[in-house]
């Protein structure tokens, strides 16, 4: 977990919001936003979505955050919300795919920010993510929260446990069957 | 297979994962560096992840400000806060209140519009309750720049499948002269898609590329509806379509002006 986006500055926010205190959004918006923007694009591959779904996860944290446990850390209870909202949001987009096909996630790429990989890079890079993100597709939904959270954003396998409620011999066999499904679907194996 | 063998997988994947610590890591790194299925599993998974160490999507940011989304978070939150509970009757009362107001307002209109007078100037929309943090007025701008990036965007990504299409000359098959469009039907469909968001969603701010629009999605349709094998004469319709309707000059054009 990033350091600077635990510990006390967060409880304080949290406290804040659970009392009602809206102008405690933009300093917890403003710690958490590009993380949780980057959990939701590794799970979706859709810019637009994952903004969407950044929104609604602030929502809800403003609106259920009297229900916070104050003695839990605000990073990974956001970090849940996120992940399950990018799960319902998949889960529709799905459903809508029966009739239509979402673009390749390499057509998002001109959406990344600045300072990215350099031109003759960014097709070997836009390959790559292509791919990825068609095995990434074929995972189940848990196991490629746990493969983005670990792979994507860097936690350990107790922080992954922490945020998404599992326990860690859970988390371990996810990654453990995500990794080899992934390697099956890249070699050109049933996912 | 028996359970040490189940175990081992295991923390084959785990130790190409990065995950494993202590005597395990030490235990299994000894393993690999024995057992060579065990080394050839490690290093292929060892590779997904390295790519995924190196995917872009790890460092991409949001294309909006971080004012923008908060200005939307507490819209949102505002309206989930408005209290739901009324009594019964308001019911029947909101409904009959709002038809008899109705009637007051429409009645002297249709009246005026019978007389030959000049028509009135609509009255402003009141500013919603304005944001601590971003007025309406540059919220509307930043809304306005957004939907006016998102319609350049989708004409320049049209644009990219129309090229796909006129530009193929990649048999499917030599025997039949089929050609090979690729993905350009599915992300036609996709765009296609898009297209309504992009137009209801941008309202004034794409109304000057409604036309370009228009004949990108007449265009767009013909090709959703190709398989990815075409014959040669669909393809050279589509090509002719899009010469005759100037669409990739046009298009670079709006998506020029829509950038600003």
């Amino acid at each position: 977990m990033q350091p600077s986006q635990g510990g006390e500055g967060d409880r304080d926010l949290m406290a804040r919001l659970a009392a009602g205190d809206r102008e405690a959004l933009t300093p917890l918006m403003g710690r958490h936003y590009r993380r949780l923007y980057r959990i939701a694009l590794s799970y979706l591959r859709q810019p637009d979505d994952a903004l969407d779904v950044v929104q609604e996860a602030f929502v809800k944290a403003y609106l259920s955050a009297s229900r916070w446990d104050g003695s839990a850390e605000a990073g990974p209870w956001l970090s849940r919300i996120t992940v399950n909202l990018s799960i319902d949001r998949w889960r529709r987009n799905r459903r809508r795919a029966q009739t239509f096909t979402p673009l390749a996630d390499g057509d998002h790429a001109a959406t990344l920010a600045d300072g990215g990989p350099a031109p003759d890079r960014r097709l070997e890079g836009r390959e790559a993510s292509e791919r990825l993100a068609t095995v990434l597709r074929g995972l189940p939904e848990r196991q490629r929260a746990v493969v983005v959270l670990r792979h994507y954003q860097d936690l350990s396998l107790e922080e992954i446990a922490g945020t998404l409620g599992m326990s860690l011999g859970t988390v371990k066999s996810s990654l453990h069957r995500a990794l080899r499904r992934m390697r099956e679907g890249l070699e050109g194996g049933r996912p | 297979m028996t359970l040490g063998h189940l175990r081992r997988r295991r923390l084959v994947s785990l130790l190409a994962a990065g995950v494993l610590e202590g005597r395990e890591r030490e235990e299994t790194l000894a393993h690999v560096a024995e057992c060579p299925r065990c080394r050839e599993e490690h290093d292929a998974l060892r590779a997904i992840v390295a790519t995924m160490e190196t995917d872009p999507l790890r460092e991409a940011e949001p294309d909006v400000p971080l004012a923008f989304l908060v200005a939307r978070v507490e819209r949102e939150v505002g309206q989930a806060l408005v209290p739901r509970g009324r009594p019964r009757w308001w019911l029947v009362a909101l409904p009959a209140t709002a038809a008899v107001v109705a009637v007051a307002l429409l009645v002297p209109s249709i009246v005026a519009r019978l007389r030959p007078a000049p028509r009135a100037a609509h009255a402003e929309i009141p500013p919603a309750e304005a944001s601590p943090l971003l007025t309406e007025d540059a919220l509307a701008r930043i809304e306005r720049n957004l939907a006016r990036e998102h319609a350049a965007r989708y004409l320049s990504e049209a644009g990219d499948v129309l090229v796909a299409v006129a530009a193929t000359g990649v048999d499917c098959n030599r025997a039949d002269e089929t050609l090979d469009v690729g993905r350009a039907p599915e992300r036609s469909r996709a765009l296609l898609e898009r297209r309504t968001m992009v137009v209801r969603g941008g309202g004034e701010a794409v109304a000057s590329a409604r036309g370009v629009l228009d004949d990108v999605e007449l265009t767009l349709r013909e090709v959703a509806d190709l398989p990815s094998c075409v014959r040669r004469r669909d393809v050279e319709r589509v090509r002719r379509e899009v010469e005759e309707r100037q669409l990739l000059m046009r298009i670079r054009l709006m998506t020029r002006e829509l950038e600003g």
